[in-house]
């Protein structure tokens, strides 16, 4: 989209120191991004956290009267909202964004202005929704939002304009992060490395920045009719005008679907290089492993009406989402075998990332079986929107997404700062999640099996429900507990700092090759790739013939093999002339600083604003948009030395 | 170079996570509770609950192998001392992963087989082989729930009576949000979903009182949305119905209940119907509910009506709020004065007249909340059939004959309830047709009132011929004196 | 970019999608069949079709290194999707005339919502496309970097496509859809 001939006056200088605030706004380092990414989702988690707590807190006796029924309910929506869109997504970006030019041996993303961009526009769009707080009108119609409780009819409020107009923010945001990152897969990878030498955790990074791409526009389509019934009085879900509940429910299902994998894919990724590591083994089948992400990725468009067992869609099309539910399962329990044979043999060294990643399998399958047990439309019936769902989700996301997240933490933090975690505090926070968390969620398995529903503020005294809720609650603040020990150890060791070498897991992808943590410019040469775990043949060049003893295809291949034809020329653009000219010889070039995608996304905030105050705002919000993005295409990506 | 953990990792916290997973496992199956999924009293909910134990075992078992081997490889294969030992590079193993590949999917055929064949014999239809089936319908409102026995000509609220062992079929229906039908004792959740009419069999096995409970979120008093089905001998829920037909006897002149009545018709009349026991009444509830929803929906700000439980029989009845407490004097008192202290989010606070106070608590005395309690209690059927013209000698109260059937439809105020407000008709009657004195067209909209219905109000009053003569003049008088 | 298409397939997708679940639903009038005018939106569908031949044009010589023809086109894209989107202004304030808003029924909400949003695509697509006449006529834009112009083709094809797939369903196959069947009931019920 450049023009870079084109000179107009430079409507702002550009940013050029390399510290402080200004050096964060300008920045186009995927690294700062990405620990932009981490800290701002680190900062909503706890909010999130506290969001769950006071949940815990009001459920722990019958009829507590604690917290009011409104405040619950937007203490739920807000906690699902913001976990699932405000913590494990960028977190999840977090990784992506310091991890996928470190393990492809490239020296930034495709596009790194649209990176820098879609960080701040997801940061605004995390601040309008929980700016609602403030206001008093938190949204109250849950994270699912269904029709039509979430029309003016019903909820008159702001909250739930607050909630859509938030999510359509956080939609563009994250589609524009998809896209640079499926192209900086496909295209930027290092000479050599072919689509089956990449590391699995980029794998499962194209997966979800592909499924990611494909279902935001769908959120993007409920939400854009949901607001602008609630904004300007369209019926689309009015059941009043004809419009049909049932319909939100299959476009937010279509998308939320797929969006249970956008969550736990990246879990697994980090799962898949974290296990290799401490067993010292390479992942066992790894093409396997790829096929299955690709698989779930794909058949998770074919299952999302096994939310809507109990909706009435009739025997027929519950029998056929049923078995399309339960097929799912199988590629994910390939994952799990295929785990369990990359430990099997090797030298564990249960080290504070391995414990979270073997816990991640623990926990993982048990919210698989009990995923298979909700497959089942008639037993579902009793487990719908009950608190075996509540289990089993969680299983999924906390015992799932979480721990992967932590277990990435723990193993890429000295590559990220160049020190250690300190690893008895580390083992004391495993410790603690994990028991605090079985201690949560274990109980809702029996409470939802009793009859508990979800998303009821109190519950009376004669069902039975006390007891498990009471251990729940506990268990709720020993995983906080466990969380404030992380904490405590980010201080402790940045205190006590323990420093790392570029090396310090005995790795074998390509971010160990350089140093820790690493230059702006990633790595000095561009690396050549000839293996899979290129890193590890490399240090260990006597163990090529054990990978490739059985596998005659594949024999010892030499040299680089750089396959061009699925460098597809229509994809580059843009930042894309950094990475062409320079491996191994000349200059480098990196991305200058700009301070324009801070402006178009401040611009795109206050359309936003606009939508929830008064149409005017978004006049003034014009202005900031376009001199963003005439700026941006104005703006060479690299001045002229 | 290679850094390497001195902590080698300890068995105990291997243990740490069995053991509480061992206790909450031994906590479980708790079939007496009030909605447990296990201890089941009807065939749907045994089918769900035995299918659930198949898929459970299974489930088990695959867990304790999956476990066990984590457990087992994350011993056996850890590193011991300083060892830096590198282990064998395999690729992996296509056999052994095709084989895993198999499995899960032989496993999940199994269970898949009887999902579905269970899947087609609940969601189909109602068996045609066990029995008369009874026809209901469900309504799910803000927050409560409508029964309507169409064959039958019944309708209450919030507690449901079927007939042991006969198949009810229910058509579940909204007029407001999204809501769900769950008896987890009787039968599995199925939503109600407004313009999507779903249906829902069940038979009762054992004769009890099964909590049921709205599982779908709707909105702020969500939590607060129960229900009883109280299945019944078949002599006992023909007993039920034919009470339903039963006019309640009128109370004793002067006593709290008479009183009682007067202000419940003053106060709550408006949205509480009480007398759905004579014929044509069961139509004339539903247009009066639609009436009220209609009302609502127009201003929901102001509105002073609100869709509302029928109370027809309420003292037969043993929780109060939608299944929230037992039904006492007590507890009816107090849901009476401050609905909000037993369900915050009530909607009979907010738009009842009675309610519009500083501390939104009911204007009226402690005495008169109890007589109103009192009068409600003492709603059960009575000695008289319904219908039987109740010959008075020619003292007839008007003021008593408008309370016990025409308030559910009008106001003696201005606002509409399903006709239109009464206040001022006297004046107003003389002038709506030619050649008709105010008497006189009064007379006739009560005995032929398809003629003269007013623009914009449903054509649904029925003829009250049947009150008799002196009732009928009773009635006119009084109305006259509404201004 | 292809990835961008594809993001944006789903996104149209879902509102087509809609918008024929909801056809012949609408609880009251205007129907399509008393409000669409095939002729008129034949007439701006053919426009929008020309600009797509404009585009591929003005491709060729932009890469053909002929810098006054390239301009030319991409300019001619440049006034026929305005022109269409000219249309859709006339056409939105008709049926506004006519008493056919967003608000009206379920025809209108989709209706408006769905050709809404595709004009949307189209306005951005205009703007884009004048930039590059711009840079075009500068000089700026040449056959060694005309991979530019080759991207926003491929964006400007696509509107286009879309517009085809909506003129199907919109005006083409609801032409003739009045009340539901049963409308009396549905009122009533």
């Amino acid at each position: 989209m450049t023009i870079k001939s084109l000179t107009l006056p430079q409507l702002f200088p550009r940013p050029k120191s390399s510290t402080g605030i200004w050096s964060w706004i300008g920045t186009v380092d995927h690294k700062r991004i990405g620990t932009l990414y981490g800290i701002t989702a680190f900062i909503w988690f706890i909010v999130g956290g506290i969001e769950a707590l006071l949940i815990r807190a009001q459920l722990a006796s019958a009829e507590n009267d604690l917290i009011d029924p409104e405040t619950y309910n937007q203490l739920f929506t807000m906690h699902g909202t913001t976990m699932v869109f405000l913590v494990i997504m960028p977190l999840s970006a977090a990784f992506f964004n310091w991890l996928i030019p470190l393990q492809i041996g490239s020296r930034d993303v495709a596009f790194p202005r649209l990176n820098a961009v879609s960080f701040w526009i997801f940061l605004f769009g995390s601040l309008i929704i929980n700016a609602s707080w403030i206001t008093g009108n938190a949204p109250n119609g849950g994270w699912f939002g269904y029709a039509p409780n979430s029309s003016t009819t019903f909820n008159p409020g702001m909250g739930m304009t607050y909630w859509v107009v938030g999510l359509n923010i956080l939609g563009v945001a994250s589609i524009a992060a998809g896209l640079n990152f499926i192209v900086t897969i496909l295209n930027m990878r290092a000479p050599g490395m072919s689509m089956f030498k990449i590391p699995i955790f980029t794998w499962m990074t194209l997966i979800t920045s592909i499924l990611i791409v494909l279902a935001m526009p769908v959120l993007a389509v409920a939400g854009i009719q949901l607001q602008t019934d609630r904004v300007y009085g369209t019926l689309f879900f009015d059941s009043l005008g004809g419009g049909d509940p049932v319909m939100w429910q299959h476009i937010f299902w279509l998308f939320g679907h797929p969006e249970v994998y956008i969550l736990i894919l990246p879990a697994m990724g980090i799962v898949s290089e974290v296990l290799p590591t401490f067993a010292r083994k390479p992942l066992f089948g790894y093409p396997f492993v790829v096929f299955a992400g690709a698989v779930i990725g794909f058949m998770g468009w074919f299952v999302w009406s096994h939310h809507m067992f109990t909706v009435g869609l009739g025997p027929a099309a519950n029998t056929a989402f049923s078995i399309s539910t339960m097929l799912i399962a199988v590629p994910t329990g390939v994952k799990i075998f295929n785990w369990l044979g990359t430990l099997w043999g090797g030298n564990i060294r249960l080290n504070t990332p391995m414990l979270f990643s073997i816990s991640f399998i623990a926990m993982f399958t048990i919210g698989g079986l009990s995923g298979v047990m909700h497959a089942s439309p008639p037993t579902d019936a009793q487990q719908q929107d009950t608190y075996f769902v509540v289990a089993h989700f969680h299983y999924v996301l906390v015992g799932g997404a979480l721990l992967g997240i932590f277990s990435g933490i723990y193993f890429w933090w000295p590559k990220f700062t160049g020190w250690f975690l300190n690893e008895k505090l580390g083992i004391v926070n495993w410790a603690l999640m994990l028991i605090g968390f079985n201690f949560t969620f274990a109980p809702m398995h029996w409470l939802g099996m009793d009859g508990m529903p979800r998303r009821i503020y109190t519950y009376a005294e004669n069902m039975g429900w006390e007891g498990s809720n009471l251990a729940a609650s506990i268990g709720g603040m020993i995983l906080g507990l466990g969380i404030l020990v992380f904490i405590i150890n980010v201080f402790y060791s940045k205190m006590n700092k323990q420093i790392a070498g570029s090396d310090p897991w005995d790795g074998r992808t390509l971010e160990w090759s350089t140093t820790s943590p690493p230059p702006p410019h990633d790595f000095d040469v561009i690396p050549q790739v000839r293996y899979r775990d290129d890193f590890w043949f490399t240090k260990y060049p006597e163990t090529i013939s054990e990978y490739f003893h059985d596998d005659h295809d594949q024999a010892v291949p030499s040299g680089a093999q750089f396959d061009d034809h699925d460098h597809d020329p229509l994809v580059v653009s843009g930042g894309a002339d950094d990475h062409d000219d320079d491996h191994g010889h000349g200059g480098i070039h990196l991305p200058d600083m700009s301070y324009y995608p801070f402006i178009l996304a401040f611009g795109i905030a206050i359309f936003g604003i606009g939508f929830l105050t008064n149409t005017y705002i978004i006049g003034i919000g014009a202005p900031f948009f376009l001199w963003g993005l005439i700026g941006w295409s104005m703006e060479p990506v690299n001045d002229p030395e | 170079m290679h850094r390497v953990s001195k902590l080698s990792f300890p068995l105990r916290p291997a243990l740490v996570l069995v053991v509480p997973l061992a206790i909450a496992l031994l906590a479980a199956c708790t079939p007496e509770n009030n909605q447990s999924t296990f201890g089941t009293a009807g065939p749907i909910a045994a089918d769900q609950a035995s299918l659930f134990k198949f898929i459970f075992w299974i489930a088990a078992a695959v867990f304790v192998l999956v476990e066990g081997a984590i457990l087992y490889i994350s011993i056996r294969y850890r590193r011991r001392s300083d060892s830096d030992k590198r282990p064998y590079q395999t690729h992996g193993n296509d056999k052994l992963e095709i084989t895993w590949t198999i499995i899960p999917i032989l496993i999940l055929a199994v269970i898949a087989v009887p999902t579905l064949t269970t899947i087609w014999a609940q969601q189909n239809n109602v068996p045609q082989d066990k029995g008369e089936v009874l026809n209901v319908e469900a309504v799910g409102h803000q927050w409560w729930f409508e029964f309507r026995y169409p064959d039958h000509e019944v309708v209450t609220a919030n507690e449901v009576h079927i007939p042991v062992g006969r198949p009810v079929a229910f058509k579940l229906e909204s007029s407001d949000v999204i809501h769900s039908f769950w008896v987890p004792k009787i039968a599995g959740k199925v939503d109600m979903v407004p313009l999507n009419n779903n249906f829902l069999w069940m038979i009762g096995d054992e004769v009890g009182t099964y909590y049921g409970q709205c599982a779908e979120f709707c909105g702020i008093a969500h939590a607060h949305m129960r229900f009883r089905v109280i299945v019944d001998t078949e002599e006992d829920f023909q007993a039920w119905i034919s009470g339903m037909h039963t006019a309640p006897d009128a109370p004793i002149a002067g006593s709290p209940e008479a009183s009682g009545k007067n202000l419940f018709a003053a106060n709550c009349s408006s949205c509480h119907t009480t007398d759905s026991t004579t014929p044509g009444s069961y139509a004339r509830e539903i247009s009066s509910q639609q009436a009220r929803w209609n009302g609502w929906i127009s201003d929901i700000e102001n509105s002073g009506i609100v869709s509302a439980p029928n109370l027809t029989h309420f003292g037969t009845r043993s929780t109060l709020g939608a299944g929230l407490k037992d039904l006492t004097q007590e507890s009816l008192e107090g849901w009476i004065t401050d609905p909000s202290s037993v369900k915050i989010g009530t909607r009979m606070q907010k738009h009842a007249a009675v309610y519009d106070t500083a501390d939104g608590t009911a204007k009226l005395s402690p005495t008169e909340v109890s007589n109103i309690a009192k009068y409600l209690l003492s709603l059960k059927p009575g000695s008289a059939p319904s219908g039987a013209v109740v010959e008075t000698g020619g003292n007839v109260d008007g003021a008593e004959v408008f309370a016990t059937n025409c308030t559910s439809c009008h106001s003696t105020g201005d606002n509409k309830i399903v006709g239109p407000g009464l206040a001022g008709i006297g004046d107003q009657a003389g002038s709506r047709v030619a050649g008709l004195s105010s008497d006189e067209y009064i007379e006739q909209s009560l005995r032929e009132p398809a003629a003269f219905v007013v623009d914009g109000f449903p054509a649904v009053m029925p003829n009250w011929s049947h009150l008799g003569d002196d009732s009928i003049d009773a009635l006119v008088t009084y109305l006259k004196t509404l201004k | 970019m292809w990835a961008f298409l594809g993001s944006d397939v789903m996104f149209f997708g879902a509102f087509i999608a809609t918008y024929l679940v909801y056809r012949g639903k609408s609880l009251n009038g205007p129907y399509p069949s008393e409000i669409l005018n095939i002729p008129i939106t034949s007439v701006s569908t053919f426009v929008l079709l020309m600009s797509s031949l404009a585009m591929v044009l003005g491709l060729h010589y932009v890469k053909e290194g002929q810098k006054n023809k390239g301009t030319l086109w991409i300019l001619a894209v440049v006034v026929l999707g305005a022109v269409f989107m000219g249309f859709q202004f006339v056409e939105f304030r008709e049926f506004a005339h006519e008493g056919l808003t967003p608000r009206t029924n379920l025809f209108g909400t989709t209706f408006f919502i769905l050709t809404g949003i595709h004009g949307a695509h189209v306005t951005i697509g205009v703007i884009w496309m004048a930039f590059l006449a711009y840079g075009s006529h500068k000089g700026a834009l040449r056959s060694d970097n005309a991979l530019d112009l080759e991207i926003a083709g491929l964006y400007w094809h696509f509107v286009d496509i879309v517009w085809i797939v909506i003129f199907t369903v919109i005006y083409l196959i609801s032409a003739n859809d009045g009340p539901p069947a049963g409308i009396e009931s549905i009122l009533h019920g």
